[in-house]
């Protein structure tokens, strides 16, 4: 979807917003490409837009240096996201995503669009109905959930 | 690196200071594999599962 297109579209057909911070502890980062080619795969199939991203460091006294996408030597395959990324984080947003980091470690954040719910959440605003609640099931519920029905473990 | 100009001076979205968020490795406790666990996990969410109440 180019850029255009992005624009014309109205907002009562924008998909909902989510981001996401991924920490790479000092010294346990292991970048093979998996996680641009997956990303991309997403984009490719009309999954997800990529609105901004961002690249943080934070040093062992907790001081953080955040740095554009454009900013890595060697883009390669990222370079296609990167001509469409739209900069919706402002600098006091740095500080807020930050405040999750160990000192020492570095992260990447990520906010996209997810473009498979939008006509979803259009039709449901159509049709009269508000969203009220939405969120996230963490992995850690549902075995605590599973656990508390059957704590043998059968 | 400094960022761009347009991120200076303007309201930011994310809004207060992020929490971090548990790891999954950190709820998998003594006791029984993290392979049994994920089998759980997938149980739970198999189509077809009715709740009890």
């Amino acid at each position: 979807m180019s850029a255009d297109t992005h624009e014309t579209r109205d907002l009562d057909q924008l998909g909902p917003v989510d981001y996401l911070v991924v920490e790479f502890p000092s010294g346990a980062s292991s970048f093979t490409g998996e996680m641009v080619e997956e990303l991309l795969a997403l984009v490719d199939s009309g999954t997800i837009r990529v609105i901004d991203v961002l690249i943080l460091t934070k040093d062992a006294a907790g001081a953080v240096e955040a740095a554009e996408l454009s900013d890595v030597a060697a883009l390669g395959p990222l370079q296609a996201i990167e001509t469409q990324l739209a900069e919706l984080l402002a600098e006091d947003d740095v500080a807020h995503l930050a405040a999750a980091m160990e000192p020492g470690s570095s992260a990447g954040v990520l906010i996209w669009e997810n473009l498979w719910a939008a006509p979803f959440a259009s039709a449901a605003r159509r049709s009269g109905g508000q969203l009220i609640a939405n969120g996230r099931i963490p992995i850690q519920a549902i075995i605590a959930s599973i656990q508390a029905d059957d704590p043998a473990g059968s | 690196m400094p960022l761009r100009p347009a991120r200076r001076g303007r309201v930011g979205v994310i809004g207060a200071p992020v929490a971090k968020t548990a790891v999954v490795a950190a709820a998998v406790t003594p006791g029984r594999s993290p392979v049994a666990r994920t089998a759980v996990v997938a149980a739970a969410v198999t189509p077809g599962r009715r709740r009890r109440i």
